[in-house]
């Protein structure tokens, strides 16, 4: 997958799973001051993530995710995709 | 739209009386957390067996030695898994939710969720019951917040109330997915045929209000589907001007807790009252058996506890300090909900028509 097909399906979750309004999700924003997410909209996402991508998110490395480009180069760096 | 005029009095019991109605030969399984609560296993375990029958089977998750040996010999329409595992009342719920996968709550909601059971009860940590339903139990579709949604013991009805803790913030348009969750509740659960919602402000003019509260007014007062009333105030919540009362989880949280505060503290002066009178007046005690009945209405082991609305299957939250009555009562309204239409008529309501905006 690339980075933007990751990207893209991050976005999905955010916007499918939270609610998030699609034309903020960025790889820029961040997930708790522009996305105005919490801390349970968070372990939704990353366990959706894991579901998704077929990865572990341990909780340091969850806690290390704090905009949605995180959360992609997560993924590409763990799935290798 | 005026409010219904009817002053007849309808006791809790007569709400209640229907979750024990026949619903065909369906037997609904319900989860029951054996650990959650400040009286269990004990209490919850002896609530849990006078609820189970024909149509309702327990299934209780604990520790199983434990739950075992809390069981007669001869106990019906019962089974027991393992959970080593309890979430605790100061752990971080959202993590503690991720995390403890041997915990009697998330145990239990997995059940739920892989069809194993219909329902899930607990009196445990609250935050992590929200959660671990949105974590494995998961939302309806279209549902963006799940909301707590209680039922008060008002003269002379009971009133569905919600938001009561699930979310400290929110936006308009949540509060207008409450107000039809809240009416589907009133109507599949309590039996209100046509519920009226009012929504919680400091005043009847739909100018009233935090700028989110005024323009959740308009987006509910938009939405055709929902019976609103308009604005209530606090003081109108236990004098049931309307069926059901809509507000935002940290101020129905602050509403509640002030209610049922008030409540007992004036049951305390009535009963010093009559205690004080009934020494010498033949009327004290007469006062006492209608003093009772008021405490019975109002006593939250009645409705035993509040339904987590939005989640794909029905999750009750009772009360941490549930006696064995409380925890009867919260797996029968479990079975109600899952009987009834209430998640059919949530999911099509906020899945059909999209955000009225």
């Amino acid at each position: 997958m690339t980075r933007e097909e990751v990207f893209e399906h991050v976005k999905g979750i955010l916007v499918e799973t939270l609610s998030v309004d699609e034309d903020k999700v960025t790889m820029e924003a961040r997930f708790q001051e522009d996305l105005e997410t919490d801390s349970l909209d968070l372990v939704e996402l990353v366990m959706t993530m894991e579901e998704k991508f077929d990865i572990k998110i341990s909780d340091a490395e969850a806690a290390q995710i704090k905009t949605v480009g995180d959360a992609v180069d997560f993924v590409i760096k763990t799935a290798g995709a | 739209m005026t409010a219904p005029g009817s002053r007849h009095y309808v006791s809790p019991h007569e709400v209640t009386a229907a979750w024990s109605a026949a619903a065909g030969d369906r037997v609904v399984r319900v989860v029951v957390d054996a650990a959650g609560g400040d009286n269990a296993p004990a209490e919850v375990v002896r609530g849990a067996l006078q609820a189970a029958g024909p149509d309702i089977h327990i299934v209780l998750v604990g520790d199983e030695g434990t739950v075992r040996g809390l069981l007669p010999a001869d106990a019906a329409h019962v089974s027991i898994v393992h959970a080593a595992d309890v979430i605790g009342y100061d752990e971080e719920p959202a993590w503690a939710a991720r995390n403890k996968t041997g915990s009697s709550i998330v145990v239990g909601l997995k059940l739920v969720h892989e069809g194993e059971a219909d329902a899930f009860v607990s009196a445990g940590n609250t935050g992590a019951v929200v959660a671990g339903s949105l974590l494995y139990v998961r939302r309806i579709k279209g549902v963006q917040r799940p909301a707590i949604c209680t039922i008060m013991p008002c003269m002379p009805k009971p009133i569905a109330f919600l938001d009561v803790g699930a979310n400290a913030e929110y936006q308009p348009e949540h509060l207008r997915q409450f107000a039809v969750m809240g009416q589907a509740f009133a109507r599949e659960v309590m039996g209100i045929p046509e519920p009226v919602v009012g929504l919680l402000s400091i005043g009847e003019e739909p100018t009233k209000g935090t700028p989110d509260v005024i323009e959740a007014h308009r987006l509910i007062a938009a939405d055709g589907h929902i019976r609103f009333y308009g604005n209530v105030e606090g003081r109108d919540i236990m004098n049931r001007v309307v069926d059901v009362v809509v507000t935002d989880g940290f101020t129905g949280n602050v509403a509640l807790k002030t209610i049922e505060g008030s409540a007992r503290g004036i049951l305390g002066a009535l009963r010093q009252t009559i205690d004080l009178s009934a020494k010498t007046k033949l009327g004290g005690l007469l006062l006492r058996r209608d003093l009772l009945r008021l405490k019975h209405a109002l006593d939250p082991n009645e409705f035993g506890g509040a339904i987590l609305a939005g989640v794909s299957a029905p999750v009750i939250i009772a009360h941490g300090s549930s006696t064995a009555r409380g925890i009867a009562q919260a797996v029968r309204m479990g079975r109600r909900a899952v009987v009834s239409e209430l998640l059919p008529s949530i999911s099509a309501e906020l899945g059909a028509h999209a955000p009225t905006v």
